[in-house]
C-alpha cells in the first residue's frame, strides 16, 4: 500500500531554532542544542498555559503556529515518550507516599498535549495522540493518510519530544533536546508530493542513524531538503519516504 | 486573620501556577472559582491538597460544605483557622 500525501506548510521549534531558515541552516550543520528555551505559547490563554510543562509548550507552540488562522482540521499529536517526566514524578511521589498533585496526574496521559489545544480553541474536530516506539512518525503519518483517504482536505500533523527524564535516561548517542515540528498535510495532488510505503527489510542489520539526529527529525530533514528518498529501517521493516516531483 | 489571608493568596498563586497575578490582585471576598479567579474543578483538588500540606486541615467529602469553604479566600482562611492542626 502507498500512502500520499503533500506538504502545505511545515513549522518546527527547539531551543533557539524557531524560523525555517534557521533549521534548514541547521540541518545542513547539525548541532546540539541547550536544553532550555521554552517557547511563550502566547496564542494560549494565561489560565490555560500556567498548566502546560516544557515539552506541551514545545508542541502546542508548533501546532498553533502550523494552524495560523487557517479553520479547524483533523489533528494528530505524535510523540514516542510523550510528556513521561510527568508520570516519572507521580510514581516517585507514589514511591515515597507523597499525595499526588491532581493537575499534574490528569496531565500525564497521552492525549492530554491534544486535548489541551482542542480546549483552548474550542475545537472538536478528530483528534488523535499516537506512540508507536522508533515507528512514531511513521505512525501519525499513516493516521493521516487514512483520514485524507476518508475525505479530510487537511490534516495538521504535531510530532513532539524531549530528552528522558533520569532514571530512564541513557546515552543514546543521539542528539537529545526538546523538540515539536508540525505539518499541514494535503492529499497528494500538490507539489511538492511525497510517497510513504512499508517493506520487508532486505537487511536487517541496524543502520546506525548517520549523524546522531533523532529519528524524528530524520524525517522532517528529509520532508524539507530535496533528497529523493529517505529509508528507515525499524527491525524486519522498512519505511520508504520518496519525494515526487 | 489578614496574615493568614495573605498567605493563602500566596498559597493559592503558587500552587495554581497563576502568572502575573500578586496577592494584591486577589479580593479575598471574590469568588475563586468560575468568575472571580476563575479557577476548575481541578484546581480546587489541587488547593485542597496544598490546604492539607500546609496546614494539616482535610476536606470532606461533602461537596456542600466545600463549596462554602472554596467560595473566596476569606471562607478558606476561616476553615484553615477554625481547623488548623499546623
Amino acid at each position: 500500500m502507498t500512502m500520499a500525501f503533500s506538504i502545505n506548510r511545515w513549522v518546527a521549534w527547539a531551543p533557539g531554532l524557531t524560523e525555517q531558515d534557521a533549521w534548514t541552516r541547521w540541518f545542513s550543520e547539525p548541532h546540539s542544542l541547550p536544553a532550555e528555551g521554552t517557547p511563550p505559547l502566547s496564542e494560549m490563554p494565561a489560565m490555560m498555559r500556567r498548566r502546560v510543562e516544557r515539552l506541551g509548550r514545545f508542541a502546542l507552540q508548533a501546532a498553533y503556529g502550523c494552524q495560523g488562522d487557517s479553520p479547524s482540521v483533523p489533528v494528530i499529536f505524535a510523540s514516542r515518550f510523550g510528556d513521561i517526566s510527568r508520570s516519572v514524578d507521580l510514581l516517585r511521589q507514589l514511591a515515597h507516599s507523597v499525595p499526588l498533585s491532581p493537575t499534574s496526574f490528569s496531565l500525564s496521559v497521552h492525549n492530554a498535549i491534544g486535548a489541551l489545544y482542542s480546549i483552548a480553541r474550542g475545537d472538536t474536530s478528530a483528534y488523535t495522540a499516537i506512540a508507536a516506539g522508533e515507528e512514531t512518525v511513521e505512525a501519525a503519518f499513516t493516521e493521516a493518510s487514512a483520514l485524507l483517504a476518508d475525505g479530510a482536505r487537511d490534516v495538521l500533523v504535531v510530532i513532539y519530544d524531549e530528552p528522558l527524564p533520569g532514571p530512564l535516561g541513557h546515552a543514546s548517542g543521539q542528539m537529545d533536546f526538546p523538540r515539536a515540528w508540525a505539518c499541514w498535510l494535503r492529499a497528494g495532488d500538490e507539489a511538492p508530493g511525497y510517497s510513504l510505503t512499508c517493506h520487508p527489510a532486505e537487511d536487517t542489520r541496524d543502520a546506525p542513524s548517520s549523524d546522531g539526529l533523532p529519528e524524528d527529525l530524520t524525517v522532517l530533514r528529509f520532508l524539507v531538503s530535496s533528497e529523493a528518498r529517505l529509508d528507515h529501517k525499524v527491525g524486519t521493516r522498512c519505511w520508504r519516504w520518496q519525494r515526487h516531483a | 486573620m489578614l496574615q493568614l489571608e495573605q498567605e493563602i493568596k500566596k498559597l493559592v498563586i503558587e500552587t495554581l501556577h497563576l502568572e502575573d497575578i500578586t496577592p494584591d490582585d486577589i479580593d479575598p471576598a471574590a469568588p475563586l472559582f468560575v468568575e472571580g479567579l476563575g479557577l476548575d474543578s481541578i484546581d480546587a483538588l489541587e488547593l485542597g491538597l496544598a490546604l492539607q500540606k500546609s496546614y494539616g486541615v482535610s476536606l470532606a467529602n461533602d461537596s456542600k460544605e466545600n463549596r462554602r469553604h472554596f467560595a473566596s479566600v476569606r471562607a478558606l482562611a476561616d476553615f484553615v483557622s477554625a481547623h488548623r492542626k499546623a
